[in-house]
């Protein structure tokens, strides 16, 4: 009896305190927050200027302090070709996610992709002709903990050159600074944090967009299409919260309203999430959207499941599924409703890809290893793939294993002239050691790779395949002639 | 078009401090749409940990792999499905049972008699390994047989467009007013209450049911009667394998499946039963439904968007902290 007293009382308490929170502010207090206010700016100028100053220090230092490369006790990896024992057999980590919560749907397509690098590379002889690549894989399930253990295994245990690879920016985020720590050359495929750059670790390449270039592209996006609200549901890691914070911050700056909402990754049930955002959308005026920033099969659900729950496709509401929407297959099986749903699409499409040999044999190989004639590679096979290649041409170009030659190297591929053909285009790296990154650029264009290319494709009929789909943004790639097509309709030009 | 409940809403007051709260309008359409959406998942849930609670029951013991069941029974449907196209749906639902119910009860024969028949010297921690086992031995079988992309069954129907006025239907969405419900999760509601039913039928009204319930109140006194306790075991277990298959195999159509799948789904039926009293028929139904309500008002109630659906789980955990803590036998648990 006591208890139920005692529950009742704080039953009562919780609701008087709930009761009292959202009190109008009296009108009197108005000018006071005014005033208070312009005091802020002043403030907030000055402490920007000092913290600015401050970081600037503190950048100029780190950047000094970190060109040299001074390994911790417990890497094991062979420094010059004499000490690769007799097969000559050069090993690279490649961390993926292979289980749960991580993206299986993405590591195993990283996976197919690194084993066809392995074999151009190796068809050859190896690199330099002489010297096999050898890949190990390492299951990160895309969690800190496991990104962390991954890195640390690979280059103490299995003695790595460098490590190529990684999807989810949780892992990714633990095994930079792990790279770091030992002074092994890192070469990021898929992992968009901006931490992984922005921390301008010498050993630390990215060849995939960070999440700041991408939050730019979708605000971009839903401003050209005179978006006035959206939707951004995320997943709750280390990709997710960032990338949502920055496509509201930068959607806010195009005066566009917007809200997060987070999910856990392997969420199954999205239906209470679903009827909220409906709630939302429909007490909003003008043209609504929608942006899942949520990776893998947890997308799925919760794609399918905002179509049954009224938040599907309209004129009024643009919804962009996930990034693995790209692959139309599993797409159409778990989102069968999911026709005229936008997607980005970071990396190359078909069209980029014809007069690009590297591309078109990675493509046809892609094809005959996942058995699926139809299945154009995603953007994190082209990425890793390019990774892997990336890292065995910085290998040949410094003729060296030493971390420091292999930086060097990758270094001096710094403009689109001087650069690197992969399969998804030219790689370069404008900001290095050499030339730090000025205090105009953000601190992530630090060994970033500044031209993936960031398109919105569009499905416009059940069942299509990503190569008929649509590109509707940037207005340079459209293919169909427009930029949304309204669902129950065809767009003016077929692809 | 509901308009009781806003009226009670308004009556209340709570508009005005719900509205401030909330960065949208609460309607009381709104939270009967959440109940509604609640319930109906909440019923899957209650299969799912009615099969737990039958296991626990007789054989008390906790099966570890009760979501390796789920995740089997919706890869048959799916398996059926996709392989035989125009295969009855309902037929797939039957098969996914009976493979459930083969798996678990000749599990039972193999690992868990002996434990039954006092051949083990520790069975409690026995019992915790061996099912962990069985739970891992079957995700990576699956995971072997069928890969670990995401799998979806095709819907088992879609509705003939219907235009009532307050009743509508798109091809996957009915319509009541102005809550949209999936034709999906209605199939698998109202597969999962006729099982239910039919088990609530054969557990109170025929002689074997009679039987499992003796053996869970007292195995001798049940033994000295006539009753295999042994065969009772396995009847439990198949049946409680078969009803988390049922509930598989009718949420395949509505959920992406992965070998993993039935992680989140194990952890829920662990909560329900505690929470509805270990070994309750009736308090595995009432927590399920509990649990599927509260989570979904939890989540479109919660006043900060970007955390409810992350906290999804939470909201359960706190109804079952208190009930824990109110009444430690959980809701219908029999006294200590």
């Amino acid at each position: 009896m006591k208890r139920w007293v005692l529950l009742l009382a704080v039953l009562i308490v919780a609701s008087l305190v709930l009761a009292a929170c959202p009190q109008p502010t009296p009108e009197k207090v108005i000018e006071t927050v005014v005033v208070t206010k312009e005091v802020e700016k002043v403030v907030t100028k000055e402490v920007e200027k000092v913290v600015t100053k401050e970081i600037e220090k503190v950048i100029t230092k780190e950047v000094v302090k970190t060109v040299e490369v001074t390994p911790a006790k417990g890497k094991c990896a062979p420094e010059s070709f004499d000490q690769l024992g007799e097969k000559g057999v050069i090993k690279i980590g490649v961390p993926v996610p292979l289980s749960a919560p991580g993206s299986v749907t993405g590591g195993q397509a990283m996976q197919i992709a690194a084993n066809i690098a392995v074999n151009h590379i190796n068809e050859k002889g190896g690199i330099m002709g002489k010297y096999p690549v050898d890949v190990v894989f390492y299951d990160t399930s895309g969690l800190p903990e496991r990104g962390r253990a991954g890195a640390e295994y690979l280059i103490t245990q299995e003695c790595v050159n460098a490590i190529a690879g990684e999807y989810h920016s949780a892992a990714g985020v633990q095994e930079k600074e792990v790279a770091h720590q030992y002074g092994v050359l890192a070469v990021f495929a898929e992992t968009w944090n901006d931490k992984i750059t922005a921390a301008q670790y010498p050993e630390v390449f990215r060849i995939a967009p960070a999440s700041s270039m991408v939050a730019q592209a979708d605000a971009k996006f839903f401003s050209d299409l005179g978006v006035k609200w959206v939707a951004i549901v995320a997943e709750n890691t280390d990709y997710g919260v960032p990338a949502s914070e920055a496509t509201k911050e930068r959607l806010g700056k195009l005066g566009i309203e917007s809200e997060i909402y987070l999910a856990e990754q392997g969420t199954q049930d999205f239906s209470a999430l679903v009827s909220r955002i409906v709630q939302d959308v429909q007490q909003r005026e003008g043209k609504k959207g929608v942006l899942v920033l949520i990776t893998g099969e947890t997308s799925y659900n919760f794609e399918e499941q905002a179509v049954e729950g009224g938040l599907a496709p309209a004129e009024d509401l643009i919804f962009v599924a996930n990034q693995v929407a790209a692959n139309h297959t599993e797409f159409w099986s778990n989102v069968p409703d999911g026709n005229y749903m936008a997607f980005r699409r970071v990396g190359v499409v078909p069209a980029l890809t014809k007069d690009n040999p590297v591309a078109q044999r990675f493509i046809e190989d892609y094809k005959k290893a996942t058995k699926d004639p139809d299945r154009f590679p995603e953007s994190y096979a082209f990425e890793q793939y390019d990774a892997l290649m990336l890292v065995a041409a910085a290998i040949e170009k410094a003729q060296s294993l030493k971390t420091e030659d292999l930086i060097a190297a990758m270094e001096s591929w710094d403009s689109r002239e001087n650069g690197f053909q992969g399969a998804q285009g030219i790689y370069y790296f404008l900001y290095g050691t050499k030339k730090p990154v000025p205090k105009d650029e953000p601190a992530w264009m630090w060994h970033q790779w500044p031209d993936p290319a960031i398109l919105f494709l569009q499905y416009w009929q059940e069942g299509q395949p990503v190569d008929n789909a649509c590109v509707i943004w940037p207005e340079n790639y459209r293919t169909c002639g427009t930029d949304y097509i309204v669902p129950g309709t065809e767009p003016p030009v077929k692809p | 078009m509901w308009p009781l409940p806003d009226v009670l809403l308004h009556a209340m007051h709570f508009h005005m401090w719900l509205d401030a709260l909330f960065k949208f309008q609460i309607t009381g359409t709104y939270i009967v749409r959440l109940i509604l959406e609640g319930l109906l998942i909440g019923v899957i849930y209650a299969l799912m940990a009615l099969g737990l609670t039958l296991i626990f029951s007789v054989l008390n013991i906790v099966s570890f792999a009760h979501g390796e069941f789920y995740m089997i029974g919706g890869y048959v449907v799916y398996a059926i499905l996709h392989h035989y196209k125009g295969f009855p749906g309902l037929l797939a639902i039957v098969v996914a049972a009976l493979v459930t119910f083969v798996i678990g009860a000749v599990f039972e024969r193999l690992f868990l008699q002996p434990m039954a028949k006092g051949q083990v010297e520790r069975p409690s921690e026995y019992a915790i390994l061996i099912t962990f086992g069985l739970s891992f031995f079957l995700q990576f079988v699956m995971l072997g047989i069928m890969g670990p992309f995401p799998k979806k069954a095709p819907r088992f129907w879609s509705f003939p467009k219907i235009d009532l006025g307050f009743i509508r239907t798109t091809k996957t969405t009915l319509f009541l007013g102005n809550i949209p419900l999936s034709g999906g999760r209605i199939f698998a509601a109202i597969i999962a209450l006729l099982a239910l039913a039919a088990v609530l039928w054969f557990m109170y009204r025929t002689w074997t049911g009679w039987a499992l319930q003796a053996v869970s109140q007292d195995r001798n006194a049940a033994a000295v009667v006539g009753i295999n306790p042994l065969n009772m075991n396995t009847l439990a277990f198949g049946m409680g394998a078969m009803l988390a298959g049922l509930a598989g195999a009718v949420l395949v159509t509505v959920f992406s499946w992965v070998p993993w799948v039935g992680v989140p789904a194990s952890a829920k039926s662990f909560v329900i039963i505690v929470l509805g009293g270990m070994g309750s028929i009736p308090g595995s139904l009432v927590g399920g439904l509990i649990l599927g309500v509260v989570e979904s008002l939890g989540t479109g109630l919660f006043p900060d968007p970007a955390r409810a659906q992350a906290y999804r789980d939470v909201f359960g955990l706190v109804i079952f902290a208190l009930v824990l803590w109110l009444k430690p036998t959980g809701l219908f648990g029999r006294k200590l």
